[in-house]
């Protein structure tokens, strides 16, 4: 009986808990800034809006690299704002549906095709690895022109 | 004074039982023989199935029944069927998959029994088991910066087979009525692609990515007392219908030539 009554407890304590079910893991395309003239990284005070959204995604931060999530569509617009100027990119890629699991469900993978910028801070962009996954990786190299007045 | 009395009457009661030989106790011999103890079929039901979301991840519940008879000494062979529902709902993903499933095997019982009537066994058994299921995502939701995603998958079928290592307990509690639980090896015999989303969840078995699974069940069982063999082994007595002719009573004849004696 003692051993019954035990087992009962060990139960309820075991259920009790509740089920935590994760989110699914989000793919993210890394991209890091240089200094075009000097080929040295560097954090620029940033600002990001994707095209079509209300919300930035990055509002004045001072970052060495920046995380930009890829749409479902083939194409991406962002209006990127590097010291308060502002340039356009536009990132073409191949989208896959990937599974985690049931229990935390799906996401999207990328395969980056190309990028296309406006000129007005972006010098160059230089594709390291075209595959966005969930692991974290630089994908692109940013070279942005050194400010005209204080030295970057 | 009384109190005395009594106390001399006890104390002479205790000597006299200290000097008498404790009484000997009758030892049952132990069953030597192979003599089948469960007569007839025995039915079961698992309770343990409803409640399966209590240590399952998700909303698992089913129903599962059972037959099994002692078809020679110690030997069960067993045939258990029912189905499973699994419904996981969260934020982002409603997936349910249903199926019945069915599983074939013996138990063997290791347990000695010391009486006649001993039905309790402790057994050890393997089975082999299969489902026909069905899975669907009804709805999954992938949340980003571009905003929220849905979309779903259509119905998917599979049929999917797996062997059981298990042993347990079935003890009988009254008279033809059993209870008892079965811990369960589980292995996975075919691995199905379905492509996206996989095979989750296998009726019967448990999550599909899992190449062995353990599992609990605990049932209630009732013996239908019918002794098949010794029906079996009954003959009718045979009826001879005897011819009974009835005793021919024949008069005397009386010859007309005999004559009265003389007087």
């Amino acid at each position: 009986m003692k051993r019954f009554l035990y087992l009962i407890c060990m139960l309820i304590v075991a259920t009790s808990c509740k089920e935590v079910f994760v989110a699914p893991p989000q793919a993210l395309l890394q991209a890091t800034f240089y200094n075009s003239a000097t080929n040295i990284a560097y954090s620029p005070v940033i600002s990001v809006l994707g095209v079509g959204r209300d919300t930035l995604l990055y509002a004045q931060d001072t970052i060495p690299r920046a995380y930009l999530p890829l749409t479902k569509r083939d194409t991406t617009h962002y209006i990127i704002w590097l010291d308060s100027k502002a340039d356009s990119i536009t990132f073409i890629h191949e989208t896959r549906q990937k599974y985690a699991s049931i229990e935390t469900g799906f996401y999207y993978e990328y395969t980056l095709l190309s990028v296309r910028f406006t000129h007005n801070r972006i010098d160059s962009i230089k594709i390291i690895d075209s595959l966005v996954t969930i692991k974290w990786n630089e994908n692109i190299k940013l070279y942005i022109h050194p400010l005209p007045v204080s030295g970057i | 004074m009384k109190i005395l009395n009594f106390t001399f009457i006890l104390c002479l009661l205790a000597a006299f039982s200290f000097g008498q030989a404790a009484p000997k106790k009758k030892y049952k011999p132990k069953r030597t023989d192979q003599y089948i103890h469960m007569k007839g079929l025995r039915f079961g039901i698992d309770v343990s199935r409803p409640f399966q979301d209590l240590w399952t991840k998700g909303n698992r519940y089913g129903n599962e029944f059972s037959a099994d008879m002692e078809l020679w000494p110690n030997l069960f062979p067993v045939f258990e069927t029912g189905y499973e529902v699994m419904k996981i709902n969260t934020h982002n993903i409603n997936y349910s998959s249903n199926g019945s499933y069915s599983r074939v095997g013996f138990d063997y019982n290791i347990l000695s029994a010391e009486h006649d009537d001993d039905k309790d066994v402790f057994f050890i058994g393997l089975r082999y088991g299969f489902a026909f299921a069905g899975q669907k995502v009804n709805r999954y939701t992938i949340d980003s910066y571009w905003g929220q995603e849905n979309g779903s998958f259509p119905n998917q079928t599979y049929f999917a087979h797996w062997t059981e290592f298990l042993f347990g307990i079935k003890g009988e509690i009254f008279n033809n009525l059993y209870m008892g639980w079965t811990i369960r090896g589980k292995m996975k015999l075919n691995n199905i692609d379905l492509g996206v989303p996989p095979m989750y969840f296998i009726p019967g078995y448990g999550k599909s990515e899992k190449g062995f699974n353990l599992d609990f069940t605990y049932s209630v069982y009732y013996n239908i007392p019918w002794d098949f063999r010794k029906s079996a082994g009954k003959k009718k007595p045979v009826v001879i219908k005897a011819v009974v002719k009835k005793p021919v009573t024949k008069k005397p004849e009386v010859k007309s030539d005999m004559k009265a004696p003389a007087k």
